[in-house]
């Protein structure tokens, strides 16, 4: 692979494209770091290229990204050896301002970088700043407005928008002023499956209409992996491979369950689309005769019924009349649309929310008037952001405060942290930990208490497919050997997948699908996992379903 | 918004004349009834943005200061000669320190006076919170010459973080309780204070960056996507406003 220099490959590459970026020997460390971000990274990106960035949590992705229009280091910090020039202009001379008409940018959270109430207000601010005359200012508003289909929304105030329009509005914020460059952090991360779709299919038909040129940062490769053009692998401790998909894939520890499933089945090669990993395992799905799934659930005590309960916020109605029951021993994942109420039912079983009708029951008690200690031993609840909970200046203090309330000899949360994720030193601030880390913690703070139900908003925000990993088995764990009850709402499919044993899929506020997770996520192809797609109609989620089901007919 | 057409600047010069008016007044009632009216405007005018929702916490805030100011003002200071209302126990003072006395009697005009003042300042305090809950911090930068720059994103982000922060902080006791800790009281405000104050960092840091790179503050120039024009309403509000300075 080719991180230094140019090989033979990258000469046939250039020919007949204009370089739009280029970074060469690029070094950079943080102040008072030990470790360098990057090292010698030399890199160039053609017009038109969709480039995507991959590496595990805190590796810096993010660093790379805001490299490109100087906002590292001018914004933050840091020594910057090396030059990074787009469109032949170079950040050291240039900043982050001055390169506004040639780079858009969209961050993380799109929804702190908003300065404007509404969505034409926010389109106009970035041609108003560079100073463009109104006239161009109403043609392009009209033009991005169709391009992102945001027509409908033009007058609409954007804090009253959900997640996906929200990130359809940055990224039309950022192409108003016409950039040839466009920079994405994490563009999907907070979306369900469709919105993030629909955000991946605008940025595609722009890079090929437009020959506008995207570079990415992204977990969820699954989501994106099929419109890369090449890959730049971050390894964290400053290495860092660039290549084709193909080529990268073939051995990151990084990649979609379709990459873990051509390897486990000893493919010789890897296909990054459903279609082509379709194609090389036309045999399988032929070979091997549909395998009859084990039933596992057995019925158990019911922890959580819920009875006709409605749910309403100043006039709109969050749920409507919803009934269901939840056993002791289940992964639940509740599964919808951004907005659809995910949040509100996790809220009313945690006793938070106030049902407007209806009744629900958590261990018999209504979970509205829990207080103190019954609270933390029936219910345990991460929000999304975990470091809501946390609130100590060290791991050690905050330890053993879940010690002290829970009445527990010292140490054993510590212990718990240990198990969940090892090698968190005790002097350690909870800000400096990674996303993984603290998601740990929070949960082992959590679980001190030994709630009889586990709840998790988004969980998956921001981890890596280790830290995922983990905490699919940490839940896995939780829920088999103590026989408790785990609800978590997410838009992730794979770990759905590889999670839950039941789904509850939730629409306005109404349950339209309650079943295994099998049936659900068989049931629409937009929900379908990716090694489901690939299989189909093979009725198999995980990579480990289909080993399994090679392995029982051998 | 209710009132999508009155000039950001509307408010804050109404508030502003109404400030310097109570002040040049100085008379208790007239503080008071401005503060009525400014509280009555602001019920009925606001929208649920977040900014707006800053005002209950705006009212909470002045109480405090006047509950502490007054307190402080009868406790400590120069006695007033007057009606007594009661005693309390003097702590002595080293000699070097004449004049000053804590405790003692405490008269009905120390108790006044200390009262009017305490409502002065806290008056302000509404008035003004009244024009940033009323104002849309964004609309603000627009209307905000370019010539000011670093002034005018150190006012976004005041004006738009911390009240979105008054929503951070719902949500973190939110969190707290379903920890099972105590939301209520002066120590639970350590547990909230913190994972705040490192999201306003993170978020500010965040908008800084995007109006950066943004190309905000490049161009000396700014043109108008939609100009937002001054009004006769706007007029007749900073006149009256006017009105109750040139009469005080």
């Amino acid at each position: 692979m080719a991180t230094q220099g140019f090989s033979s490959r990258d000469l046939s590459y250039w020919i007949g494209r204009d370089l739009m970026i280029k970074f060469s020997h690029v070094s950079l460390i943080y102040p008072n770091s030990t470790t360098t971000v990057l090292e010698e990274l030399n890199l160039t990106i053609a017009e038109g290229e969709l480039v995507l960035v991959i590496g595990p949590t805190g590796s810096g992705k993010s660093s790379l990204l805001r490299l490109i229009n100087g906002l590292v280091p001018h914004h933050t910090g840091g020594i910057l050896a090396g030059d990074i020039s787009v469109n032949g202009v170079s950040t050291q001379m240039t900043k982050p301002g001055g390169m506004a008409h040639l780079i858009g940018i969209v961050g993380q959270n799109p929804a702190n970088g908003f300065v404007a109430d509404t969505v034409e207000e926010e389109l106009a601010f970035g041609m108003e700043v560079l100073n463009l005359p109104n006239d161009v200012m109403r043609k392009r508003v009209e033009e991005v407005l169709d391009l992102l289909s945001l027509a409908a929304l033009r007058n609409r105030s954007i804090a009253t928008l959900s997640g996906g329009e929200q990130q359809r509005v940055a990224i039309g914020a950022a192409l108003v002023t016409h950039p040839k460059v466009l920079v994405l952090d994490e563009p999907t991360s907070a979306l369900d499956p469709i919105a993030a779709e629909e955000v991946l299919s605008i940025l595609h038909r722009l890079v090929h209409d437009l020959g506008l040129t995207v570079v990415i940062a992204e977990h969820k490769l699954e989501r994106v992996i099929q419109f890369a053009d090449r890959i730049v692998y971050i390894n964290g401790d400053g290495a860092a491979n660039v290549g084709t998909p193909e080529e990268i894939l073939m051995q990151s520890p990084i990649a979609p369950p379709i990459v873990h499933l051509a390897r486990a089945l000893g493919l010789k090669e890897i296909g990054v689309t459903v279609r082509e990993m379709r194609r090389m395992t036309t045999h399988l799905r032929e070979a091997i005769a549909s395998h009859p799934v084990a039933d596992s659930q057995k019925p158990t005590e019911t922890v959580i019924s819920i009875d006709k309960l409605t749910v309403s916020y100043e006039n709109q109605t969050a749920l409507n009349n919803i009934t269901s029951t939840i056993c002791a021993g289940e992964i639940v994942a509740v599964m919808g649309r951004n907005g659809a109420g995910k949040s509100s039912l996790l809220k009313a079983i945690a006793g938070v929310n106030r049902a407007s009708a209806g009744v629900i029951k958590v261990l018999g008690d209504d979970p509205y008037h829990l207080q103190g200690k019954n609270r933390r031993e029936a219910v345990g609840y991460i929000p999304q952001e975990p470091s809501d909970l946390l609130y100590g200046q060290s791991v050690s203090i905050e330890c053993a405060q879940a010690d002290r309330d829970n009445e527990l000899p010292a140490g054993t949360t510590y212990e718990v942290l240990q198990q969940l994720v090892p090698g968190i030193s005790l002097t350690t601030h909870p800000r400096d930990l990674s996303e993984g880390q603290r998601l740990g913690l929070a949960l082992s703070v959590v679980l001190s208490s030994n709630p009889s139900i586990l709840i998790l908003d988004e969980p998956t925000r921001g981890l890596d497919y280790e830290a995922k990993n983990e905490l699919t088995r940490m839940l896995v764990n939780f829920a088999a050997t103590f026989g408790k009850a785990v609800l978590l709402a997410t838009h992730d499919v794979e770990l759905v997948a590889e999670l839950a044993n039941r789904v509850i899929f939730i629409a306005d506020g109404d349950i339209v699908a309650d079943g295994t997770t099998l049936d659900v996520l068989l049931s629409s192809p937009a929900f379908a996992p990716q090694v489901a797609k690939v299989v189909s109609p093979q009725p198999w989620l995980r990579v480990k379903d289909v080993v399994a089901a090679i392995e029982g007919m051998q | 918004m209710t009132q999508p057409s009155l000039h950001p600047f509307t408010w804050w010069l109404w508030a502003i004349g109404l400030a310097v008016a109570i002040v040049r007044f100085d008379s208790t009632w007239i503080t008071l009834s401005c503060v009525g009216v400014v509280m009555v405007v602001v019920f009925r005018l606001r929208d649920d943005a977040p900014w707006a929702k800053s005002f209950d916490w705006t009212l909470k805030l002045s109480a405090w200061i006047l509950g502490i100011r007054t307190i402080i003002g009868i406790t400590i200071g120069v006695p007033i000669p007057g009606t007594e209302l009661f005693r309390l126990p003097v702590l002595p003072l080293p000699t070097w320190m004449p004049g000053i006395r804590i405790g003692g009697v405490v008269t009905w005009e120390r108790l006044s006076s200390s009262l009017s003042e305490g409502l002065l300042i806290c008056s302000i305090i509404v008035i003004l919170g009244a024009a940033a809950s009323l104002t849309s911090p964004h609309r603000l930068l627009r209307v905000l010459p370019i010539y000011i720059y670093e002034f005018a994103v150190a006012v976004v982000i005041a004006t738009s973080v911390l009240p979105q922060l008054v929503g951070s902080v719902k949500r973190i006791r939110l969190a707290q309780r379903l920890r099972g800790q105590n939301t209520r009281g002066f120590r639970s405000w350590k547990r909230v204070a913190i994972p705040l104050l490192e999201e306003s960092l993170a978020r500010s840091l965040d908008l800084a960056a995007a109006m950066d790179s943004r190309g905000y503050g490049v161009s000396k120039k700014r043109s108008r996507y939609r100009p937002i024009s001054w009004r006769l309403k706007d007029s007749l509000v900073v006149i009256s406003a006017i009105g109750l300075v040139v009469i005080s």
